[in-house]
């Protein structure tokens, strides 16, 4: 009995002792389930290099993850630092004062980040910045090496070229895209990942400014394109597949192009370990127009406002806009850090990277998921409806820009 | 009269019988081949490969060839998610048949004062689809801080098991005979200790019923689960199917697997037990 | 003997006695029935009465903001788009309703009636038809799904198989076919309920009654429309208030099957999904927004409340007037 009590007591003591150190816990949630063990390496480095200051490491599914961090915070039992999404999911977020904002004051290594990823994690009312970007993902088109090998095939160089090529991989018999579009999400990276160089730079630089919109030439005439080659060289009956399923078809190796975004790369790999893949941006009409690929910002990592060690956060934070950490995390999760200077050991991500550098934003994603109806469930449900013949794209110009017009205000006149 | 005429009326019921018993025979056949072909096929094509399914959809496979369930066994949270489902869902009736059986005694057993508005109470709760009120749901496991814990499906899986299980209870304790009680009450016997060795050992086949009309839509729910469990080694099992089927996409042997191997607890159950499955999941609709 | 006087004579004791150990009892009672009372009130009776407050303010995220009166009704009803999205998965409950009215209660109907004949192999056939019911919608939607996948299910490669390749469809994937595929999944899935619910009912005839029947017609038509039907209306009453309960809840079914969005074009979107996805938002398009979704609840809700009640009274009077 005197024993037990001694125990105890020797335990509190212990435990008073401890109490500064354990103030330095920080709790960092993620919804990247799949990188648990990439993370928890990053950590011990910085752990290693800032005694005192332990990370644990929560990840939640990623479908949920907004409605599951929004009430945490709201009741107080939020993480430390966290994950964020990027434009509009941030905004969810950020609006309701749960992150602490962030600045190259406290966050130095943010000056030299690039305008557009900084932009992605700021409010567009003040531009205050509310996280460190960690990457961005390219929509591009992902191809298949031997099969291309095997049949003569080179990288298009114009949407001519491109329907050859696919003309080609059905005469012998392979399947010219995997892509299906029964998946709703599936149909807005199909779109912008074939059509960013159909719809070309000045479009988008003259929708931003306000002088076009969807109803203009240059995005209606890439959808029909678009519809168009689907219609030829998509698999049988792809408007009844599903996501998983066209993965499959490529991963597999029964496809030879995938249209997608750069994280599929990772996911062939882990899919089918033997297949080689290659990257290319889908072409414009000719040959001479610039190839684009559709860029966005997947998410930052925010300090809760809140929390009850900001200042650990705060460092834990300048370490993960660290360019020592940005190389590990291109290095280890195979994705375009964002953090300036990082080089890319993986030819196949130096190669994504080079694109990058002619890009436009994935469209819908970075500019038109502010408001309801959102953008992105406009075109997925207009080009699901093209792609069974339902509507014209002229129709889809249309419905977009009245239906953006219910809060997007350079289309309310 | 007619002696003559209801010979003739009998042989053309009796042809009229056969010819549509045999019609009725039909359909019944027709119906059970198309109820049970998707079963037998998912059953099948979990013995199969991913090309054998492809090419021989119907053929009989080989049931020795188990490497789906092994790369299941091995690879895949499915057992954990099968001790949850098990723990949720027996938990919940064990709540759910403790306080059923609880409020039916009081108001089936006593009289007094607010025991009608008390079981309207409860029936209230019979018809109204608690899906629709998710989001206050969702509030208050949040403020009860059980969010992402299995005990936010226990309360609510119990409360949702209340009404029917009071309905039930009720109406059969209603039904028992008092003198064994008076006598034990004139012995001095206590009303708790009446209820528990006397009424309660009468009830048995009441909670059975309740229970099962309660246990296949706790261990099948998947909505609750959806939007108060998101860390992955709380899931139950039809929540836990959606991410396995996402992370086995390719493979149509395992997932096909995984849909035999999480049926088959309840339909061997049901197999066994059928007649009271089928008391109990109509018991609600059957008076 | 047994029957009768002793429970009229309990009757009678049983309200003598409260008031011989009413404190006793009284508290004995308490504890017997508040916990259950409870449950039933803070995870039933308190979450639906604030579902209705909820749609009267304005939501932030997870924050209640200020009080908009019946703004969030207004916005869901008439201001589009969600006008047109609610119209849409309203129209498509209702489609789905009456076709599983036909498909699964008037279905249900023959097979219990063929199996109240109680032929060689009914108790096997009556196994059969319920088997499904115990299954997991989940498992039934996957399922499903993967029996229509347009490139490998089982459904298409039969088609081919059989010569009947031009046949063969992308089910899930065309909006004249996608809900009809869910329906007829749906109706696979919940037959065994309405035919054994029906088959009880008919066993309840009781067979002078048939008998009498028997004598004044030959006719089968008859002897269903004059007895069978009439006195398995109390059946039907339940059948067809729980599918139109169920029909407006749909939702794990279309969920796995169509998507969240219901795809293709909403042309598979019901009100479940519609006011889950407007609730809890939608990673690759939508905001949460909890006051919408809670004004959506409040008139699903409202309106299943309404037409069950009719359903019942309309029926239940049919009943005594036959």
């Amino acid at each position: 009995m005197k024993t037990n009590i001694l125990r105890i007591g020797s335990a509190l003591a212990a435990m008073l002792v401890a109490a500064p150190a354990l103030a330095q816990d920080l709790t960092f949630w993620s919804w990247r389930q799949e990188d648990r063990a990439a993370y928890e390496q990053f950590i011990e480095t910085f752990e290693a290099a800032n005694p005192g200051i332990t990370v644990n490491f929560e990840t939640f599914e990623a479908t949920n993850y907004n409605t599951i961090l929004s009430t945490a915070l709201a009741g107080g039992t939020g993480p430390d630092v966290m994950m964020v999404r990027a434009y509009g999911g941030l905004e969810n977020v950020a609006s309701a004062g749960y992150l602490e904002p962030l600045s190259t004051e406290t966050i130095p290594a943010l000056a030299d980040f690039s305008e557009a990823s900084l932009a992605a994690e700021s409010m567009r009312s003040d531009g205050t910045i509310y996280a460190v970007p960690f990457a961005s993902q390219t929509q591009l088109v992902i191809y298949n090496k031997a099969l291309f090998d095997q049949h003569g095939i080179s990288e298009p160089e114009s949407w001519e070229e491109l329907e050859a090529a696919s003309q080609k991989l059905l005469d012998a018999g392979v399947i010219p895209f995997a892509n299906g579009t029964a998946t709703a999400w599936q149909n807005e990276t199909v779109t912008f990942g074939l059509g960013s160089s159909l719809m070309g730079k000045d479009f988008y630089d003259e929708l931003m400014a306000g002088t076009a919109d969807f109803t203009d030439e240059r995005f209606t005439g890439a959808l029909a394109e678009i519809a168009d080659l689907a219609a030829k060289y998509f698999p049988d009956g792809f408007i009844g597949l599903d996501y998983p399923s066209a993965q499959q078809l490529f991963g597999s190796g029964m496809a030879g192009m995938f249209v997608g975004g750069s994280y599929e790369i990772a996911t062939f790999k882990n899919m089918n370990p033997d297949i080689e893949v290659g990257v290319f941006a889908a072409p414009g009409q000719t040959a001479e127009d610039e190839k684009l690929v559709g860029l966005y910002f997947d998410g930052g990592y925010a300090a809760n406002a809140a929390g009850a060690n900001k200042e650990a956060a705060l460092t834990f934070l300048n370490y993960l806009a660290s360019q020592e950490f940005g190389q590990a995390f291109a290095d280890t999760l195979s994705n375009i850090s964002t953090v300036p200077g990082v080089t890319f050991q993986d030819p196949l991500l130096a190669e994504v990277n080079e694109l990058n550098q002619s890009s436009i934003p994935y469209l819908m994603l970075a500019h038109f998921r502010y408001g309801e109806p959102s953008g992105s469930v406009l075109i997925q449900g207009e080009m699901q409806k093209l792609f069974a013949g339902e509507t014209t794209p002229e129709a889809i110009g249309e419905a977009l820009t009245t239906g953006l017009a219910a809060w997007y205000e350079p289309f309310q006149n | 009269m007619s002696a003559g005429a209801s010979t003739y009326g009998d042989r053309r019921g009796i042809l009229g019988a056969l010819g549509r018993d045999g019609l009725l025979q039909v359909i019944l056949v027709a119906n059970t081949v198309i109820m049970l072909a998707p079963i037998v096929i998912m059953v099948f094509s979990a013995f199969k490969t991913t090309p054998q399914i492809f090419q021989s959809p119907f053929g009989i496979p080989d049931f020795t060839q188990v490497a789906n369930f092994a790369k299941i066994w091995s690879e895949t949270n499915f057992l954990r998610y099968l001790l949850n489902s098990f723990f949720v869902t027996g938990t919940s009736m064990v709540l759910i048949l403790t306080l059923g059986t609880m409020a039916a005694y009081a108001i089936g057993r006593y009289q007094f004062t607010g025991a009608s508005f008390i079981l309207m109470f409860f029936l209230a709760g019979l018809t109204l689809p608690l899906k629709l009120a998710i989001i206050p749901l969702f509030m208050l496991m949040r403020d009860l801080s059980i969010l992402n814990n299995q005990l936010s499906l226990i309360f609510v899986y119990t409360a949702m098991g209340l009404p029917t299980t009071v309905f039930i209870m009720t109406g059969f304790i209603r039904t028992l005979p008092s003198e064994l009680e008076d006598a034990a009450r004139m012995d001095g016997a206590s009303e708790a200790r009446i209820m528990w060795s006397i009424m309660l050992p009468l009830v048995r086949p009441a909670m059975v019923i309740a229970g099962i009309q309660n246990v296949v839509p706790i261990w099948n729910d998947f909505f609750f689960p959806l939007v108060f469990i998101q860390n992955d080694s709380l899931k139950t099992l039809p929540q836990g199917l959606t991410t396995f089927m996402g992370e086995y996409t390719t493979d149509w042997g395992v997932l096909f697997a995984g849909l035999t191997l999480s049926a088959a607890p309840i339909i061997v159950i049901y197999i066994l037990l059928s007649k009271q499955f089928i008391a109990g999941m109509t018991s609600g609709a059957v008076k | 003997m047994r029957e009768g006087p002793p429970s009229s004579s309990a009757r009678a004791k049983r309200i003598f006695m409260p008031q011989l150990r009413m404190t006793g009892r009284g508290l004995w009672i308490t504890v017997l029935i508040v916990p259950p009372l409870a449950f039933v009130a803070l995870f039933i009776v308190y979450p639906i009465i604030s579902a209705f407050a909820y749609a009267f303010f304005d939501w932030q995220g997870l924050r209640r903001g200020a009080f908009v009166g019946l703004e969030n009704f207004h916005t869901v009803l008439f201001v589009e788009p969600y006008r047109s999205w609610t119209l849409n998965a309203f129209k498509n409950n209702v489609l789905v309703f009456f076709a599983l009215m036909v498909l699964q209660n008037g279905l249900g109907f023959v097979l219990a009636y063929a199996l109240w004949r109680e032929l060689p192999g009914a108790r096997f056939h009556r196994i059969a038809v319920f088997l499904p019911v115990v299954l997991s919608t989940i498992i039934v939607a996957y399922l499903f799904k993967l029996f229509l996948h347009p490139l490998f299910g089982v459904v298409n490669i039969s088609l081919r198989g059989l010569g009947l390749g031009e046949l063969a469809q992308p089910w899930l994937g065309q909006s004249n076919t996608a809900l009809w595929s869910l329906i007829v999944a749906q109706a696979w899935h919940m037959v065994g309920f309405p035919t054994l619910v029906f088959l009880a009912g008919m066993q309840r005839i009781p067979s002078e009654m048939l008998d009498a029947v028997r004598m004044e017609t030959q006719s089968e038509w008859v002897k269903i429309t004059k007895i069978v039907w009439p006195l398995v209306a109390p059946s039907a009453t339940i059948v067809f208030t729980l599918l139109f309960v169920g029909a407006f809840n749909w939702f794990e079914l279309p969920y796995i099957m169509a998507g969240l969005d219901g795809s293709p074009f909403g042309s598979t979107d019901v009100l479940g999904l519609y006011f889950y996805r407007t609730a809890f938002g939608n990673v690759s398009a939508g905001q949460q927004n909890f006051g919408l979704g809670s004004a959506l609840a409040v008139l699903i809700f409202i309106f299943i409340a309404l037409v069950a009640t009719v359903i019942t009274v309309r029926l239940r009077a049919r009943e005594i007037q036959l």
